[in-house]
């Protein structure tokens, strides 16, 4: 009952039978799931529009989100369009208009989005989008992988992937603080495994909301459809369209260190310490996995469990994946032997996407990189299963590209 | 029926809002019907574009426009526009603000048609102006769901043998409260249905006939005149329906539609016998419009 927790108001813990053991200093604890959770985000980041199509597994979401409106506690404006490819086209109008814009999509909506999402970042509106990572058809399936998020790699967006609820909510606050940021002014997409976290309730704190409010203020867009200052906007360009392009490339990059800078006040208000990175167990590691999404919390837990038997293994969870951490990743990972990249998509042909870009950040170094895909359309890993990895990694002394199915 | 009603031509706001030297062709329909659009609607208007040939007016870093334009994709203008109006609502601007689509006939009838039958069902507050040359000009011609009988586009040499869609129909079909005809040849015509159908609520359907010099195979300096034709012969009917009520606006002369097609390379083939089955069809569809049996009109 996702929806009730969050009517429950902005920043009221209320007592519930409630598994596990809260920090009762830390006012705002919830349980919620990803869709909630989306929904608290939306709330705190005071959006102001959300055009909004449903999908599995995003639906809850929009439910919870009519509900809010119409209990006055969301002012803001939701629209349910009649396809994805209108949702984008609206948010980006939106968001031009000057208003603070949210969407949530996954798997075949954000493919039918995929033409606006160049539209969007082209524009250089600020907008924030979640997507509820879910396999793409055909066979038509309804469970998690990341091939969706990775299809959209090339549009320009800055995009960021979560592993635990906890971290959804934060980055959606942090997105649309980067995102907005004068040198930046391109959309933000934070994804969420489909059902993995989007219906799995987990605790979040919930930050309080003058806090976020100090954090994110007011949106001041400078370019926008005003009438009292005419612009002409999404205009077409002949022999100027390489710069538009290299201008685009030059900020996503830049806004490595603006995304950097948001983590640094974030923690101040939150005391949540997020990075590019996330490194687990890796500084003195001989083996590493690199694996990114929701599943990394179950490889991190077989790094616990060899750790006690005195294996040198660690991890690298992919968080920030445009603009590309080349170099932190390059320093976290250089000193390993084997490293295993683990990934949940593939592109047929050659290997797992994120298998080539961790290659080529260590393009020169010395450690051998196998490639290791896994969890397609939601198929369950276990620990033993990244056991299993973290052995091969030890023992082998050749590369290998494999699948755990 | 309207007190901003423009009576004479000199009544007409000299105030332009699109300035010259864009890069549309001379003589070209559209562009004279973005400029009346303007004058009818005023400074508070959002104007958005769907890819075609006005998207061509503004090319980085030029731009003719003096009020808030945007373009984004071909197939999105009415779910553009319902996002203006999100954002505009959100921060409490959307009661002083028009918002007007300006949409190619590809745009509209073929590719766009879902996003503005969404926006209609929705009752989006925008009004939506078709400019309708009958073929995706920008591109070369070729055919679209706009393009009558018998004419020859670069997709079909041997000419279109498929009749038009009824959009006008079509939109009051998802009961639009206004939907209208018009053509750029009666600029009064049109400007008063501008800003008539400002008054009402939802998406605000008007289907504007805007003559294509390369497209139609006009000699140049015709623009004008062929567009008038085609409203005089009763080839393209200029009307407008509210709240269901249907009336014709402009009564046509019923010239012979051979006068029309004479002036238009693109029907240079027809020959007597197919002058004379559109000539019947447009009877007979006209014996339908003065009885006031709009329905039956459409009707093939």
């Amino acid at each position: 009952m996702t929806n009730k927790n969050i009517t429950t108001g902005l920043n009221k813990m209320k007592s519930r039978t409630y598994t596990g053991t809260p920090d009762r200093k830390r006012a705002n604890i919830d349980i919620l799931d990803g869709n909630g959770v989306t929904a608290q985000a939306v709330l705190l980041s005071r959006v102001q529009s959300i055009p909004i199509f449903p999908i599995t597994p995003q639906t809850e979401f929009i439910k919870t989100m009519a509900q809010l409106k119409e209990k006055g506690i969301y002012k803001g404006e939701m629209n349910v369009l009649e396809s994805e490819h209108s949702v984008l086209s609206a948010a980006i109008a939106s968001q031009m208009t000057g208003a603070r814009t949210f969407t949530f999509s996954g798997s075949q909506g954000l493919m039918l989005m995929h033409e606006m999402l160049y539209v969007a970042s082209g524009t250089r509106t600020p907008m924030v989008m979640v997507n509820g990572s879910r396999a793409l058809s055909a066979p038509i399936t309804l469970w998690p992988d990341h091939n969706d998020f990775f299809d959209q790699r090339d549009t320009g967006w800055l995009m960021l992937a979560t592993e635990s609820n906890q971290e959804l909510l934060d980055s959606i606050i942090i997105a649309y603080k980067v995102a907005e940021n004068q040198k930046v002014m391109i959309p933000f997409m934070v994804n969420m495994d489909g059902f993995i976290q989007s219906t799995t309730r987990t605790e979040v704190e919930i930050p309080e909301q003058n806090k976020i409010d100090k954090f994110l203020p007011k949106l001041k867009q400078q370019v926008k459809l005003d009438v009292t200052k005419p612009m002409t906007l999404g205009l077409g360009a002949m022999e100027d369209y390489m710069f538009f392009r290299s201008q685009l490339h030059k900020v996503n990059l830049d806004a490595k260190k603006v995304i950097m800078d948001a983590h640094k006040d974030f923690a101040k208000i939150t005391g949540r310490k997020y990075d590019v990175i996330d490194t687990y167990k890796l500084k003195d590691a001989k083996v590493a996995i690199v694996i990114m999404g929701a599943d990394s919390t179950i490889a991190k837990a077989t790094v616990d469990v060899l750790r006690k038997k005195g294996k040198k293994v660690g991890l690298l969870r992919m968080r920030l994946v445009r603009p590309f951490p080349e170099k932190e990743i390059r320093n976290a990972l250089k000193h390993v032997k084997h490293i295993g990249v683990c990934d949940q998509n593939i592109a047929p042909g050659m290997s797992g996407i994120m298998f080539n870009e961790i290659r080529s950040a260590l393009y020169g170094e010395k450690p051998l990189v196998s490639n290791y895909i896994f969890g397609l359309g939601g198929k369950f890993i276990s620990k033993e299963d990244f056991g299993k990895v973290f052995n091969e990694l030890l023992t082998n002394k050749k590369e290998k590209r494999a699948w755990i199915m | 029926m309207n007190e901003n009603e423009i009576k004479v031509i000199k009544d007409v706001p000299k105030e332009e809002l699109i300035t010259g030297g864009t890069f549309a062709c001379g003589g070209c329909g559209a562009v004279t019907g973005i400029k009346f659009t303007l004058k009818a609607l005023g400074k508070n208007t959002i104007m958005v574009n769907s890819s075609g040939c006005m998207t061509l007016t503004a090319l980085y870093p030029f731009t003719p426009y003096k009020v808030p334009w945007v373009h984004l994709a071909i197939e999105n203008a009415g779910s553009v526009a319902t996002g203006i109006l999100m954002g505009l609502k959100a921060q409490g601007k959307d009661k002083d603000t028009n918002v007007v689509v300006y949409a190619g006939d590809g745009a509209t009838y073929d590719i766009g048609f879902q996003s503005l039958s969404g926006a209609a069902d929705r009752k989006e507050n925008f009004i939506y102006v078709c400019y309708n040359n009958s073929f995706y000009s920008n591109t070369g011609f070729q055919r679209t769901g706009a393009t009558p009988l018998l004419s020859e586009t670069t997709s079909t040499p041997l000419p279109n043998i498929l009749p038009r869609k009824h959009m006008a129909k079509i939109m009051v079909d998802h009961e639009c409260e206004y939907v209208a005809t018009a053509c750029t040849s009666y600029p009064l015509d049109y400007m008063n249905k501008l800003r008539e159908a400002s008054k009402y609520k939802g998406v605000k359907f008007i289907d504007l006939l805007c003559p294509c010099v390369p497209g139609w195979e006009l000699k140049p300096g015709m623009s004008y005149e062929a567009g008038k034709m085609m409203v005089d012969t009763g080839l393209w009917p200029v009307y407008k329906v509210v709240k269901g009520q249907f009336e014709v606006t402009i009564k046509p002369k019923m010239l012979p539609v051979r006068q029309a097609f004479e002036m238009q390379g693109r029907f240079g083939h027809l020959k007597d016998e197919h002058f004379k089955r559109i000539q019947d069809q447009v009877d007979k569809e006209w014996a339908h419009f003065e009885k006031g049996e709009y329905y039956k009109a459409c009707e093939y």
